[in-house]
């Protein structure tokens, strides 16, 4: 359980959280979503006590972080993959981190095999691993204690897919055995498959709290469409759909993006007289990332972000006056 | 993963999460972090071995007529009078050059206990340095040594002068390292401060008579000299009051307040 409420931190002139407020739930994966810059991190430190807060509060398990006598054994955290010492081997590393906590020397080993750093990569100096391997090395330092809670900031970055998939598995897997789990992303990819809920933050602000079917709900929803044949018949479609002022724009396939539900095109297809492969709602994903990309004001391209079917409504009126 | 779900069974039954670790446990582990990356692996082995060459000089050099015990064990310990502030400082600066502040006050968010650790941790380490010394000291003495007329004896107040020069100059650089917080820095100005300050000194009339307080060649030095007097002592206090305390406080200051 995480409790946060109307944290701010200003340095200087640049307020970078201004009155953040939400809830993880135990049971449950939390993504913290929004651009580099966003203030997901400082909220994070925030949260674990390393940055005071100018106003507000934040507690973890009914009670502020730093008050939790010996925190790692509630409370897994991982701030920074990269803050670890170079000249210092990975499962030493693992050694402190278990002495500080008093668990005992073998579930260093455990967690090593746990996270697939077992062996010779525990024995490397940490300088040589790479990202994904601190990540890794991050991941089992945070579980060392039995956590009842997770808090992760940008834990995907430097993964590769298998490696992401492992992570969800983990989180999923977590949260199913009643843990809580915050973990903040800026790319909305990593964590709309394994988040129960998403807290999407710009500039500092909460700008949506919700289920990723809930923040979805926030847009018209589109079709695709996909003719049977050729050029001449989308053309009919086309004219069709500006006749009954459905907003629509051409899809990269070939097909169209209309801004109306799938009936509603059918409907359009069947006037026009031509033949549809395929007709369905505008791809889940797409639409998650231009609500993303909606709230936090930032431009698709930016990150590792490919929206490759943006909705309809974006171009409509160049469509339109076409 | 039926490792996790056993896990969330076994979940806070195994160890007790209501007590803070200890300060000798935070102790043990501050030395431990002191000594497990590659240049914390060698710098101690280093200076043990220079420690070691210089008592070998010592007892070789013009004919072993400095080879007594107390000349010895003064020599013996310089090496370590110069490395230890050193160490004192990556003590503290290499965890914010690393980042390791990240793991280390999450798992202990009292600040206070991980410096007062880490100063414990200093004392340690200079008892072992004065153990070494000694035992370099009574070691090759009474096998190198050619001293005519013996070789002497070494008395118990210049074993604990020893120690308390080997500790305060640790502590010095520990301080300093608390304060600034940047292993380079640090250094640096542990290494010139009592130079310039030395200069500045005796640059400006009527300062003189204050160094005999405070500047560190003049308070520390005499610690493997001689048998230290009572205003010997007070000119000794001062320098650790003005250079261990002050930045020390600052330190502590800045740690507990910073944000990470």
């Amino acid at each position: 359980m995480i409790e946060i409420n109307g944290l701010t931190k200003t340095y200087g002139t640049r307020t970078v959280v201004k009155d953040v407020s939400f809830r993880c739930e135990p049971g449950t994966v939390t993504g913290f979503l929004g651009p580099n810059g966003a203030g997901k991190s400082t909220t994070l430190k925030m949260l674990c006590g390393l940055v005071r807060p100018d106003a507000g509060e934040a507690q973890v398990l009914g009670s502020p972080f730093a008050a939790l006598p010996n925190p790692g054994l509630k409370v897994g955290v991982l701030l920074d993959a990269a803050a670890q010492h170079a000249g210092r081997r990975g499962a030493e590393a693992l050694m402190i981190s278990a002495q500080t906590l008093g668990v005992p020397g073998e579930r260093v080993g455990e967690m090593l095999t746990l996270v697939g750093l077992d062996g010779a990569a525990g024995r490397r100096r940490i300088g040589q691993y790479s990202l994904g391997m601190r990540q890794r090395l991050g991941i089992a330092m945070a579980l060392l204690g039995k956590p009842e809670v997770l808090v992760l900031d940008e834990p995907a970055n430097g993964l590769d897919p298998e490696g992401m998939r492992w992570m969800r598995e983990l989180f999923r897997d977590f949260a199913g055995d009643g843990g809580t789990v915050l973990l903040s992303s800026h790319l909305l990819n990593e964590v709309e498959a394994v988040a129960d809920r998403l807290v999407v933050i710009a500039s500092g602000e909460i700008v949506a709290i919700g289920s990723p079917g809930e923040l979805r709900g926030e847009t018209v929803a589109g079709s695709a469409v996909k003719l049977a044949d050729g050029a001449d018949q989308a053309e009919l479609l086309r004219q069709e759909l500006t006749r009954a002022a459905i907003a629509f724009r051409n899809a990269d396939d070939g097909g169209l993006l209309v801004e109306a539900p799938a009936a509603e095109v059918g409907r359009a297809a069947l006037r026009a007289g031509v033949a549809l492969s395929s007709l369905g709602p505008v791809s889940v994903g797409a639409s998650l990332e231009q609500v993303f990309l909606e709230l936090t004001g930032s431009q698709p391209g930016t990150g590792s972000n490919d929206a490759a079917a943006a909705p309809p409504e974006s171009s409509t009126d160049k469509e339109r006056n076409q | 993963m039926s490792a996790l779900s056993a896990e969330a069974q076994a979940r806070g039954v195994e160890v007790d999460g209501r007590r803070a670790p200890g300060m000798l446990k935070l102790m043990r582990i501050e030395l431990r972090k002191m000594v497990d990356t590659r240049s914390g692996f060698w710098l101690p082995i280093a200076a043990g071995a220079l420690s070691l060459l210089v008592a070998v000089l010592t007892l070789t050099l013009r004919h072993g007529h400095f080879g007594t015990y107390s000349h010895v064990f003064a020599n013996s310990t310089q090496p370590l009078v110069f490395l230890l502030p050193i160490m004192g400082v990556l003590l503290v600066c290499s965890e914010w050059s690393q980042q390791t502040t990240l793991i280390t006050f999450v798992l202990t968010p009292r600040r206070w206990r991980v410096i007062a650790a880490k100063a414990l941790a200093c004392v340690v380490v200079s008892v072992a340095a004065l153990v070494f010394c000694l035992i370099v000291t009574f070691v090759l003495t009474p096998i190198i040594s050619h001293v005519p007329g013996g070789a002497g004896s070494l008395s118990l107040a210049m074993v604990g002068q020893g120690w308390v020069a080997l500790c305060t100059r640790m502590l010095i650089g520990f301080a300093f390292g608390t304060a600034i917080l940047a292993s380079s820095p640090a250094v640096v100005v542990y290494l010139l401060l009592p130079t310039v300050w030395a200069a500045l000194l005796a640059a400006i009339p009527g300062l003189d008579p204050l160094a005999h307080w405070i500047s560190t060649d003049q308070t520390l030095e005499p610690l493997l000299q001689h048998t230290l007097s009572a205003t010997e002592w007070a000119h000794f206090a001062t320098t650790v009051g003005l250079w261990v305390l002050v930045p020390l406080v600052i330190g502590i200051w800045r740690i507990h307040d910073s944000d990470l």
